[in-house]
């Protein structure tokens, strides 16, 4: 999993604004590989090779046959056709993959997809009811808050996400909330804008 | 100017070299509209729907039955010999299909890689994840040579000689006036050095394509400014007839200047993997190769010397400048920007280094030259003690339709509150120190043909218009629907536009910011013949004179009787069963070129941190006629943001030893985020009697020299390069503290 870290309740200091004040270098995180013995008394490892895996997709059951290091962004893209989220840097930083995990906004180019079985997984291409836009997707519409649209629909998710859990966000919510996402046309004052009008009308 | 050679540029476009007025359309009745109904106006976006809902294509999400994908093997070293390329164990790997040598081994000049990320060979699989896999098996064997990427070694003649003719290439001197005669007039002289940096483009999409062949055709959906571009690119490079390719690309996710003038070695891998599998297959390049090998904003310098007179004038410029776009790409910038200085003397190098060949990249030069010339220009205004904006009102040229930066200083000044503005250096108490800055812009944005829009009218009452243009993200959609409903008197939702696939007719790339004021006259002329069509259709039946009759508010009615005549989807039965279809082109006297621009800036900077805070912008900008206000201002705070992030935090680190990017992603590549951005205000000027003219580029040039002398301003330390990190302002301000004492 990848949760977002963007402090929106907790810790009023976002990943971004922590990395960039500090200008910290240095390892940020290590990946631990388990021992022999770890393995050994673990579950059995799966794969290398493709193995079954059942996931739930905007509220439909998708089986499919993917080797475990296969990330749920690319799951998704490359083997059921559901290719509304983008992937911009494949590591986390972008947002453009922004996905809503048991209604937690992850990135799903840092989530495995074998690892997410059995949660409820939300895309952007699952978000509208037929032609009836979800109100946040309306809302980005209305504010011409998108340009050339490839990160928008990580914007739209995260933004869901976000409203999700604060219905009446406020203005620093709504920022703190965003900072995960990066949008390069720059069409951040219009996002604002857009989700601001959405967040019970809440604005400052 | 040794300004960028490689940009389309349409004639007159300059730094301040008045350019005519708009002239007379070839035919009156092609003039726009004097009153305007949908021209001008908050159109809504018209591939906002697909785009949020994400049914909106994009060649990235393009699959075909069948599909392989594609990986590219690129040299580590910024500098080797490729002695041997070893496929075998590649081929042999799971899922691969297919693989080819793109640098052959060899003995030669051309068998070395020059940068970090240059194209050696390429494998195809049936997943991405085996691509990937097999691209490691790739052996290649490389005799690693002397790499140069300090410019400074280069200069001073110390760095290895890399490059056949010369590591540095010495432009011409261009001079004019007397250079002399303008020290002497100074009262005070100025000799400082200014420099920026190397950023990338990274467009969010990557470069990407899709190629399929059906026997000796070939399909391609690539992310590209220029669908016609590419199209000649394959077919040349493919030697096979342009007949034979076509290239699709209904959306890309950003260009700014990257995807314009080629498809890339990457582009042509894929086409001939393509067509040595037999089946349709996509590369996509990762955000590694992004930064590492798809286009660059070169980076600038200039040692000047200046002199400015008691008054205020500059008297005398004189500038050694360089920069470096690369392995063998010139790095050309306009010196000085904008300002008329009457003696003045400038030489030019390009520096040629082991990195990455630059592309042009948003407004290319400009952000460069206007960074170098304004930190000048208030350099020069606090030695004869004049208000910046004062300051810009005496030196900058005569006021005109495309250089309206007087009004819009004294416009900008009242409006942003610049008379509370302190003299250089806050002097209140207290770490946190506040300052505002200034810059203006210019930029050509002239219209060219071919640019063929096809207009259709059915009897059910639907328009087609049709353009073989493309959308980077810019709202080329939207502005054809825009241009054809305002002549047509309908709604903008009633018109579908098509564009994005070469099978719609030519139409120029998206470069220079060209593609509004190329397009829009065209789709003006086509609607306009199209309408005229309609009407001979129609008048028989009313009975009246066809030129007597007019298109408003979805009607088709005699132009002084609203009251005779048919709505529009009873005016189209009488097309009959072959709809109306006009072609139109692009003309002189629809559109103009350059347009002016001014930006001011505020700041807070912690002057125990040196971190800056961005708090204020504001924009006034021109373009024209504005078509389609929501993209158009959407473009405005786009070039903004995009120039705050090259003042304030992106850059391409290399390391001094290897020569590698040490950044290329998007976590130690900043860039800026929501809680980063200021307010801003943007007021977009309509200028109708100029016709269309592009607004892509100029915003984004003036932003970072206004938020670099807004931290001067607050901190009384002059920032002469970039970034803004918090490191460079205290240097700075160190500096600053130095030379008091």
């Amino acid at each position: 999993m990848a949760p977002k870290d963007d402090g929106v309740d907790g810790i009023n200091r976002s990943r971004r604004r922590f990395l960039k004040s500090t200008g910290v270098v240095g390892v940020a995180a290590s990946v631990i590989a388990p021992d022999g013995a770890a393995a050994q008394t673990g579950p059995a490892a799966a794969g290398p090779g493709a193995v079954p895996v059942r996931l739930q997709v905007n509220g439909r059951q998708l089986d499919l046959m993917l080797e475990p290091r296969v990330t749920l962004l690319d799951a998704l893209r490359m083997r059921a056709d559901l290719t509304g989220n983008k992937r911009g840097c494949d590591r986390g930083a972008c947002g453009a993959c922004t996905m809503l995990v048991d209604g937690r906004p992850v990135y799903a180019c840092s989530t495995l997809a074998i690892a997410v079985q059995g949660k409820q997984i939300r895309n952007v291409d699952g978000l509208a009811q037929g032609d009836t836009l979800h109100p946040v997707q309306q809302a980005f519409c209305d504010k011409d808050a998108l340009m050339c649209g490839f990160c928008t629909p990580g914007f739209v998710m995260a933004s869901v996400g976000l409203l999700e859990q604060h219905p009446n966000a406020t203005a620093e919510q709504i920022r703190k909330g965003l900072d995960g996402n990066i949008c390069r046309c720059g069409t951040f004052p219009r996002i604002f804008e857009a989700v601001s009008s959405v967040a019970g009308g809440r604005r400052g | 100017m040794a300004d960028q050679d490689t940009m389309p540029r349409p004639p007159g476009e300059g730094t301040g070299r008045p350019a005519a007025a708009a002239q007379a359309p070839l035919d009156p009745k092609f003039a726009w509209p004097t009153t305007r109904t949908v021209l001008g106006t908050a159109v809504k976006r018209f591939d906002g729907p697909d785009k949020v809902t994400g049914r909106a294509r994009y060649t990235f999400d393009i699959n075909r039955p069948g599909m392989l994908y594609a990986r590219i093997v690129r040299s580590p070293h910024p500098h080797a010999r490729v002695t041997a390329v070893d496929l075998a164990a590649a081929l042999r790997a799971p899922g691969v299909r297919g693989g080819l040598v793109h640098r052959q081994p060899g003995p030669e000049a051309a068998n070395r890689v020059m940068f970090q990320g240059d194209e050696v060979a390429a494998v195809v699989a049936d997943t991405e994840e085996q691509a990937i896999d097999a691209a490691r098996l790739v052996k290649v064997t490389y005799e690693v040579l002397p790499h140069l990427t300090n410019v400074s070694a280069a200069l001073a003649g110390t760095a290895p000689a890399v490059f056949t003719n010369g590591n540095v290439r010495q432009g011409q001197v261009q001079e004019s006036g007397d250079l002399a005669a303008g020290f002497a007039a100074a009262a005070h002289t100025l000799e400082q050095t200014y420099e920026t940096h190397v950023i990338t483009h990274v467009c969010l999409e990557s470069h990407g394509t899709v190629c399929e062949w059906e026997g000796d055709r070939l399909n391609v959906w690539i992310s590209t400014q220029g669908i016609n571009a590419a199209r000649e690119n394959f077919a040349t490079a493919l030697n096979m007839p342009q007949a034979n390719v076509r290239v699709q690309c209904q959306y890309m996710g950003g260009g700014f200047g990257s995807k314009a003038l080629s498809v890339g070695a990457e582009g042509l891998i894929c086409a001939q993997l393509a067509r040595q599998t037999g089946k349709p297959v996509k590369l996509m390049l990762d955000r590694k190769e992004e930064h590492l090998a798809v286009g660059n904003r070169p980076s600038a310098a200039a040692r000047v010397k200046a002199g400015v007179s008691a008054d205020g004038l500059i008297t005398a410029f004189d500038a050694e400048s360089w920069g470096t776009g690369g392995a063998g790409a010139a790095a050309g910038f306009p010196l000085p920007y904008v300002y008329r200085i009457a003696n003045r003397r400038r030489s030019h190098k390009d520096v040629f280094t082991n990195t990455g060949l630059q592309r042009p990249m948003r407004a290319p030069g400009h952000p460069q030259g206007s960074f170098i010339t304004e930190v000048m220009a208030d350099e020069l205004a606090d030695l004869v003690k004049m208000d910046p904006v004062e300051f810009r009102i005496k030196n900058l040229p005569p006021e005109a339709p495309n250089a309206m930066w007087r009004s819009y200083l004294r416009e900008g000044a009242e409006a942003f509150g610049w008379s509370k503005r302190h003299a250089t250096g806050d002097p209140t108490s207290g770490p946190i120190k506040t300052g505002m800055g200034v810059a203006v812009c210019t930029w050509g944005g002239g219209g060219r043909g071919p640019a063929q829009a096809h207009c259709e009218i059915a009897s059910d009452g639907s328009v087609i218009m049709r353009v073989g243009t493309q959308d980077l993200g810019t709202g080329t959609r939207t502005l054809v629907a825009v241009v054809a409903a305002d002549t047509l008197g309908l709604p903008a939702e009633r018109v579908t536009p098509q564009i994005g696939d070469t099978n719609h007719g030519v139409s120029p790339l998206s470069g220079g910011s060209t593609t509004a004021a190329s397009i829009s006259p065209a789709i003006r002329v086509a609607a306009v013949k199209a309408l005229d069509a309609l009407k001979e259709k129609v008048a028989p039946v009313l009975n009246v004179d066809p030129a007597s009759l007019v298109a408003t508010g979805g009607r088709l009615h005699m132009r002084d009787d609203a009251n005779k005549g048919l709505g529009w989807t009873e005016a189209c039965k009488h097309i009959g069963p072959q709809p109306i279809a006009v072609d139109g082109d692009w003309q002189p006297g629809l559109s103009s070129v350059t347009t002016s621009g001014v930006q001011f800036a505020e700041v807070t900077v912690d002057v125990e941190t040196g971190i800056v805070k961005l708090t204020r912008i504001l924009a006034i900008q021109d373009c024209g006629l504005v078509v389609s206000r929501l993209t158009a201002e959407s473009q405005v705070y786009g070039g903004i943001i995009g120039s705050l992030n090259f003042a304030m935090y992106e850059d391409r680190i290399l390391d001094r030893n290897t020569g590698q990017m040490v950044n290329p992603n998007m976590e130690w590549y900043l860039l800026a985020g929501m809680s980063d951005m200021p307010q801003m205000e943007v007021r977009l000027k309509d200028q109708p009697e100029r016709g269309v003219i592009g607004i892509g580029e100029p915003p984004t040039v003036p932003t970072a020299a206004a938020i670099a002398l807004a931290v001067r301003n607050a901190t009384g330390a002059t920032m002469r390069s970039l970034p803004l990190t918090p490191a460079r302002v205290l240097n700075a301000m160190r500096q600053q503290n130095v030379r008091r004492a």
